[in-house]
């Protein structure tokens, strides 16, 4: 394996492609690589090349959780995201740009089975073990998103600029189909370079653990309240980051018999975020 | 005198009746309370060592030219092989030894369960070792597994014979009872995850000697296993085991790494090292087994219990024992009317293995909870329904050799006297209670055990057996035992152990029985040290040897007169005192038991059904308590994985497949020190007077038994729910609230 160590974003971009795979804080890859589930000849360390640090709302993508846990000009959803998140070893080395593009945490997924996120023809989740998977948008993949700050960023309604254009953090989600089972619109090679999330009203993370602390979420749900309105988002619900515009909208769920449960803690989340805001 | 006796020996609540010799225990007991040495709070001898990463475990060692293994285990439940082709990986970089199905005996090409030993590969590195072990080329054909516990038993599918205890009459208790209780109990399958994983290095001299460093609790049973399996004599096996990153009960015999590795060195004619990964750990290194228990009990209207019944439905696994899930039903109360039915269930899934108190943590969990449910029908207090059904004689007719359970359950009364202020701390969704539970298991220890004390010209002294300490500070108790009887401070005493060709015979580390099995060996062995030294100390000082003790590195004349011990030793220039000394007979016709209780706060989010554990009060009655420190050691470990093993642990398996999906430690959630409550750790400390020279029953396993009950209780007394499954998710705590809510509801008041 080739390790390249580019110090511009045109040469991160030239080097990327062709097999090769961007490493930034390494928390998420290297598992990935070490189990097989990312295969790559040649690993790109984005650290010369990608911004890293915080200026008002801006954020580059190569900040580290831990950096933005502690900023107080970090809106505080976003904050308690990264707090809450994974274990102080590895918030000091995952990036915000790295976690944003965290593979799901699937057992089905993570085991190799060939699931449909794998291109196979079904979900071993939902006919198999499923208590942390999903309860929307279920139906074609149940595996559900890991990400805090992913549902903390959608939530504060979040800007992303990456090497080739400018989109809201929802927008870097989308649900895996029959035809193309990945489940972010990132082009092969594009890189995620800058984030900038406006200062809301009031904002808050809530998240329900198995246990006090490292663990990923149960239930996430960022509220975040700006001048045009209440957004809320959730993490562990979906395949990807969950947008849903009021607590109403769970009624909507689709969850498995599974996850009925997560619905439960969701709604009371919802309720008490909701209140903090 | 060696004696030849028959005595009960008993691990893990297994019991057997064997010939043993013995040397008789000569010496009385030392008085109650803290001595010298012995019952003060040290710290472990080895505690800076183990810190800066200095202590050499298994893991640490690198023999001159080792090379490393890989295994090929089975990625299915239950599968022949069709083909299989080990020539590409013969060929790969770095291989010396390919290894298949005849070639040891735990390889086999008819796995049937996942991670069952199919092949392994031996090579200059680890990476190397896998990345052949990825070529091996393997024709499955894949077979249906057997999952279900009870679908097993209905058809006969069992690892031994269901195993019947009755005393009394279940029926014709059940007829008198004023009220009756019945529920399911379930537990799931837990997973030992010891920080250093299963992995032994195998070196063989010529073709008849072999060396073993291994990672175990049991370097004679290792030992003995391995001479047997090989065809070799015991005393050309040598098996070394110097620190030990924790067993659990997992690492009781060799393992099928070892025998991998033994013969993958022998055909190398290099020492292998075979170490599991930390998935394979999760698969093929034993497990405590989930299980069923469909219970019933009762009770008149003042609480007296007039039936007990317990059907149990051990998940076993593809091999494995069947544990003594009924035990706390037959040991802890006073019931006329007892029926326990346990059966072991033979699955395609991965083999159980001893797991700290294997079957009475499972067990206590059913039983406690169930008399929680019999109190609140009875509108009786908790404890006050213990108290009443205390057993105070053996119901099989035997003494306890000493029991004071009704001490344990006073002093938890200033714990349990908490619970009003705690309830009332409740605030809007976050409820409050506290629970308790009891606690009965095993832990006496037994012969054989020895150990020599070698006191050189220095006047210091150097306890030698061949034992192991897996983690639990047991070395540094057999440095105050033998600090206490030879007058010496702590740090004039060292303790060799860990090779079986360096000492005598040492017990195993499993059972709770290092303790009160080493313990007496090794003060038995520096009594005769000492006494050796009022030998020479007589002659020198012209004093008659029985006026003559040892005190504070002094020898002592009761009639006046006190020397140096130094000066006495510098007399033996080269020479050296050798003292041995052997463990007495367990008390004949005694029941050994230890007893305990503890009580548990939480604090419950009926909302989102989060638990948290906020407050574990622990009492034990394990008789004299050598190293207080030590023991508060223990009592934290054993209630911080109960911790775990109530609330966030379960290894699951693929319904479909049986892939076991919770092979990393994201997905096994273990607790971490945010989920550690206050710790309170009590004990009777009254030593055991019938048993042995010392008095000490084990510690390493009665505080892990009854700490689910107490906090299942507590969420009880703070909700209402009655959770029976563990762990205890927010699924299944959210369930059970439902359930309480509804059952309320049914019931207008």
């Amino acid at each position: 394996m080739e390790l390249s160590r580019p110090s511009t974003v045109d040469e991160a971009v030239a080097a990327l492609g062709n097999g090769a795979v961007a490493l930034a804080g390494g928390t998420e890859l290297v598992p990935l690589l070490r189990d097989g589930l990312v295969r790559a000849d040649r690993v790109v360390h984005l650290a010369d090349a990608v911004p890293r640090g915080i200026d008002g709302t801006r954020i580059g993508a190569g900040t580290t959780l831990a950096e933005l846990e502690v900023d107080p000009q970090i809106p505080s959803a976003l904050r308690e995201a990264c707090r809450l998140a994974a274990s102080p070893q590895l918030r000091s080395m995952g990036t915000i740009g790295g976690n944003l593009l965290q593979a799901t945490r699937c057992w089905y997924w993570r085991l190799e089975f060939p699931c449909r996120l794998h291109g196979g023809d079904r979900c071993h989740a939902a006919e198999g073990v499923h208590r942390e998977h999903a309860f929307f948008a279920s139906d074609f993949c149940a595996s559900a998103h890991p990400s805090d700050p992913a549902a903390a960023l959608v939530a504060l309604g979040g800007m992303l600029r990456t090497d080739r254009r400018e989109l809201p953090v929802a927008e870097l989600y989308r649900l895996p189909t029959e035809d193309d089972r990945s489940t972010t619109t990132l082009a092969p090679g594009e890189l995620i370079l800058e984030l900038d999330v406006p200062a809301p009203e009031a904002s808050v993370y809530l998240k329900a653990m198995d246990r006090r602390r490292w663990s990923f979420p149960i239930v996430g749900v960022a509220v975040a309240r700006a001048a045009d309105g209440v957004r809320i988002a959730l993490a562990g619900a979906a395949p990807i980051p969950w947008a849903i515009a009021s607590e109403a909208d769970l009624d909507g769920a689709t969850p498995l018999p599974g996850t009925a449960y997560k619905l439960d803690v969701a709604r009371a989340l919802v309720r008490r975020a909701l209140a903090e805001v | 005198m060696a004696r030849l006796i028959k005595t009960e020996k008993e691990v893990e609540g297994r019991y057997e009746e064997t010939w043993v010799v013995v040397e008789e225990d000569v010496l009385d007991q030392w008085p109650a309370g803290p001595l010298t040495v012995v019952g003060q709070a040290v710290e472990r001898k080895d505690g800076l060592e183990r810190a800066r990463g200095e202590a050499p475990y298994t893991a640490d060692l690198k023999l001159p030219g080792m090379l490393h293994a890989a295994v090929l285990r089975s990625p299915h439940a239950r599968a022949n092989v069709k083909r299989l082709d080990l020539e590409p990986a013969r060929r790969s970089l770095g291989v010396r030894a390919v290894v298949g199905p005849g070639d040891v005996h735990v390889l086999t090409d008819e796995p049937r369960y996942p991670g069952q030993p199919v092949a392994a590969v031996a090579a200059d590195t680890f990476r190397q070792a896998r990345e052949a072990v990825k070529l091996i080329e393997v024709e499955w054909e894949e077979l249906e597994p057997l999952l279900d516990p009870d679908e097993a038993v209905a058809r006969g599918e069992l690892v031994e014979e269901p195993r019947r205890f009755e005393r009394g009459d279940l029926e014709r208790g059940l007829a008198k009872a004023d009220v009756v209780v019945e529920a399911e109990y379930r537990t799931q399958t837990l997973l030992h995850n010891c920080m250093e994983t299963h992995q032994s290095i195998c070196r063989w001299h010529g073709d008849r000697k072999l060396d073993v460093f291994i990672s175990t609790q049991f370097i004679w049973g290792v030992r003995e296993r391995l001479a047997d399996q090989l065809g070799l004599d015991p005393d050309d096996v040598r098996v070394v085991c110097e620190f030990m990153g924790g067993g659990f009960g997992s690492k009781n015999g060799p393992g099928d790494y070892t025998y991998i590795g033994a013969e993958l060195a022998k055909r190398t004619g290099r020492p292998v090292k075979c170490a599991l990964t930390r998935r394979e750990e999760s698969l093929a290194t034993g497990n405590r087994n989930a299980t069923i228990q469909r219970l019933v009990a009762g009770a008149k209207a003042d609480g007296t219990l007039t039936a007990l019944g317990g059907e149990y439905v051990n998940a076993v696994g593809w091999s494995g024992f069947s544990p003594m899930t009924g035990g706390p039903m037959q040991y802890l109360y006073a019931c006329d009317n007892v029926r326990v039915v346990e059966h072991g269930a033979r699955l395609n899934a991965p083999p159980n293995a001893a797991f700290r108190a294997p079957g009475f943590v499972e067990g206590t969990f059913g039983l406690e909870c169930l008399l929680d449910e019999l109190a609140a029908r009875l509108d009786l207090d908790p404890l006050e329904l213990r108290r009443r059904n205390h057993l105070d004689a053996d119901p099989e007719g035997r003494s306890y050799s000493s029991k004071n359970l009704m001490e344990c359950y006073r002093l938890a009364e200033e714990h349990w006297a908490r619970r009003d202020t705690v309830r009332a701390r409740s605030e809007g969704s976050w409820q409050r209670g506290v629970g308790l539970a009891s606690q009965v298991w095993f832990g006496g220890g037994g012969p054989p055990s020895y150990a020599w004390v070698r006191v050189g010209a220095d006047g210091r002294a150097v306890v030698v057996t061949a034992m192991q300490d897996i983690g639990t500070g047991t070395r540094t108790a057999m440095a105050q035992i033998a600090a206490e009887e030879l007058g010496l401070p702590l740090d004039r005493v060292e303790v060799a152990l860990g090779d079986s060709a360096r000492g005598p015979y040492a017990s195993i580390s499993a059972g709770s029985s290092t303790l009160p099995s080493m313990g007496p060996a090794v003060r038995s062995a520096a009594a005769d040290a000492a006494r050796q030294i009022l030998e020479l100390a007589a002659q020198r000082f012209d004093k008659e040897q029985r006026v003559l003790s040892l005190k504070d590195e002094h020898v002592v004349a009761s009639d006046g007169g006190s020397w140096p011990l130094g000066s006495v030793c510098e007399l033996l220039g080269d020479g050296q005192v050798l003292g041995k000394g052997a463990r007495g007979p367990n008390p004949t016709g005694m029941r050994v038991l230890t007893f305990g209780v503890q009580v548990a706060e939480v604090a419950v989010d009926v909302e989102t059904g989060e638990v948290r554990v906020e407050r574990v009060a622990a009492i034990h009655d394990v008789g004299r308590i050598v190293n207080p420190l030590g023991a508060r050691s223990q009592v934290e470990g054993g209630i911080v994985q109960a911790i775990g093993h109530t609330l966030s642990e379960e290894r699951l398996l693929d319904p479909e497949t049986g892939t076991v999906l919770t092979q990393t430690l994201d997905a096994y959630r273990m607790p971490t020190i945010a989920d550690v409550p206050e710790i309170v750790a009590e004990f009777v400390d009254v030593p055991d007077q019938h048993l042995t020279n010392l008095g000490s029953k084990g510690l390493g396993e009665p505080p892990i038994i009854p700490t689910a009950a107490a906090i299942a209780n507590a969420i009880r007394d703070a909700t209402g729910a009655d959770v029976r499954s563990l762990p205890v998710t927010r699924e299944e705590l959210l369930r059970a609230l439902r359930e309480a809510r509804e059952r309320v509801g049914a019931v207008p008041a």
